[in-house]
């Protein structure tokens, strides 16, 4: 694999907060992993790593159908309608994005609590989020343990009955959750010291990764081979930057102050703004306006005229939406 | 159903965490810059605004976060120093620095044959703080994180720039008036 050649060798020397935790991470595939036999297809552990990938798919798959009911439901109809260039925006991929971004809060509230680091990192309204964060993790752990039981029993009955190669490792299987080693029965015609298993361990690892990864940039699961999938996931953060850069470029363009009145706009909701004055075609009016006057270096003139159009209700409405959306 | 809202919920607290340290950290900018501005520099300070929010939103162990918060505190010192040798001094070591990285950008069409080595120097120019980790595993995850919160960042973006445009205007009218 293309992995092997530049990153095989590599001893990766990491910092010590990197080290810790890099140390949990792997835990929890760990806990995953039990000897089993090998198969055809790539190695033993992919197929297990897989699953908290296939997890989300399933979970993507599953929600899907019921996501456009769900949103309609909920009312979230603002993402989608505020936004001007609505074919930026990547609303089916947002459930993925979700589960990483819990993930990562996940991973750090565990670290936080495990290190013990505290007054630094956590701000204040963070204490309320942190309920329910913590229940969280303790639902992904009953997951993942349950899969965990279900393949070591399922896998150890096969393994006793097939003849593998040389080492062999399966006594300590029964107790592979406890150690916090990674037990692998190695493949007829592998190395099997502990220097290239590691490494193996390792590779498994990142290709884990490099799949969630994938699933993260929208249209990257197609494509086969690391390179070109690193190419998507560059491209994809080099988009991101430029958005944010263009996005101040017109907040200073509109404002002549630094701090524009955001405070404002998100205090201006609690006024006279409960009217439902619903403007359906105003509404629309107010779709296309950001559109058009960013394309225009010249715009004082313009929203004066837009301006005579535009009724004080669904002006004031935005403020609504943008509540109803954050 | 319910883990469909639970994801949401979480995606939607980073945003409301964000939005509200942009608000504090505008303030803390503007009240330490001189005026007047032209455009650049208000976009600059903007950015520089949204992207230590977005950082301080982050608040944990990520490498990119704190990369970005300490970039953010020099440049803030470049902002409010007036002298001139002293700005003259920073520049050319930021330049020194973009010249490294735009080289690596400028071969941008790789082929799949040039290979991992490249792309991964390439991503690591672009996640904040990727040059200073060795170990690819961690790299991947740091960009993973990157992803999730830059999208988060633009969403937000994106949508006050969009009300900000006809608040903005409404006010501007009434005085006018």
């Amino acid at each position: 694999m293309d992995l092997t050649q530049g990153f095989g060798a590599r001893s990766g020397v990491v910092g010590p907060v990197t080290g810790l935790e890099s140390l949990n991470f792997s835990d929890e595939f760990r806990h995953l992993v039990t000897t089993m036999p090998p198969e055809n297809t790539g190695g033993s552990f992919t197929a297990l790593l897989e699953m908290p990938v296939t997890q989300a798919m399933e979970l993507l798959h599953f929600t899907d159908s019921s996501s456009s009911q769900a949103r309609t439901v909920t009312g979230d109809i603002a993402p989608t309608t505020l936004h001007p260039f609505g074919a930026l925006t990547f609303p089916s991929n947002s459930l993925l994005l979700d589960r990483a971004a819990r993930f990562s809060v996940i991973a750090t509230e565990q670290n936080c609590n495990i290190s013990g680091e505290t007054a630094n990192s956590l701000p204040s309204n963070s204490g309320a989020n942190l309920d329910r964060v913590k229940a969280e993790p303790a639902e992904t752990d009953s997951m993942v343990e349950n899969q965990n039981q279900n393949y070591s029993s399922g896998k150890r009955k096969d393994r006793e009955k097939k003849v593998k190669s040389s080492t062999k490792k399966t006594k300590s299987s029964a107790e592979s959750d406890k150690l916090p080693y990674v037990h692998v029965r190695a493949r007829r015609g592998q190395a099997t010291d502990n220097h290239s298993l590691a490494e193996r361990a390792r590779r498994e690892k990142i290709n884990a990764r490099m799949k969630l990864l994938q699933e993260l940039v929208p249209g990257c699961d197609k494509i086969q081979g690391t390179a070109l999938v690193l190419d998507e996931i560059i491209n994809h953060v080099q988009s991101l930057q430029r958005q944010v850069e263009m996005l101040s470029m017109r907040l200073a363009a509109v404002n002549p102050r630094v701090d524009f009145n955001l405070d404002s706009i998100l205090a201006s909701e609690n006024g006279s703004l409960m009217d439902g004055s619903f403007n359906g075609e105003s509404y629309h009016q107010l779709q296309q306006w950001p559109f058009e006057s960013y394309h225009q270096p010249e715009w004082g003139r313009e929203e004066d005229q837009h301006q005579a159009n535009f009724s004080m209700g669904s002006a004031t409405l935005h403020p609504n939406q943008v509540k109803m959306e954050l | 159903m319910f883990y469909d809202e639970a994801m949401m919920n979480t995606y939607n607290m980073v945003k409301q965490r964000f939005i509200k340290k942009w608000i504090n950290t505008l303030h803390m900018l503007d009240s330490s810059i001189e005026h007047p501005l032209n455009v650049t520099e208000r976009k600059n300070a903007i950015r520089l605004s949204s992207d230590l929010a977005i950082a301080a939103t982050r608040s944990g162990s990520t490498v990119w976060s704190r990369t970005l918060i300490s970039r953010s505190g020099n440049k803030t010192t470049n902002l409010t120093t007036n002298k001139p040798m002293a700005r003259r001094i920073l520049k050319k070591a930021r330049n020194r620095m973009k010249n490294r990285c735009s080289t690596l950008r400028r071969n941008g069409n790789f082929t799949a044959k040039v290979g991992v080595r490249k792309r991964t120097e390439l991503l690591k120019s672009l996640v904040p703080g990727g040059e200073l980790i060795d170990d690819k595993d961690y790299l991947i995850r740091e960009t993973l994180d990157y992803i999730v919160y830059l999208r988060a960042q633009v969403d937000v973006m994106r949508t006050v720039a969009a009300v900000d445009l006809v608040t903005g205007n409404l006010t501007n009218d009434r005085t006018n008036k």
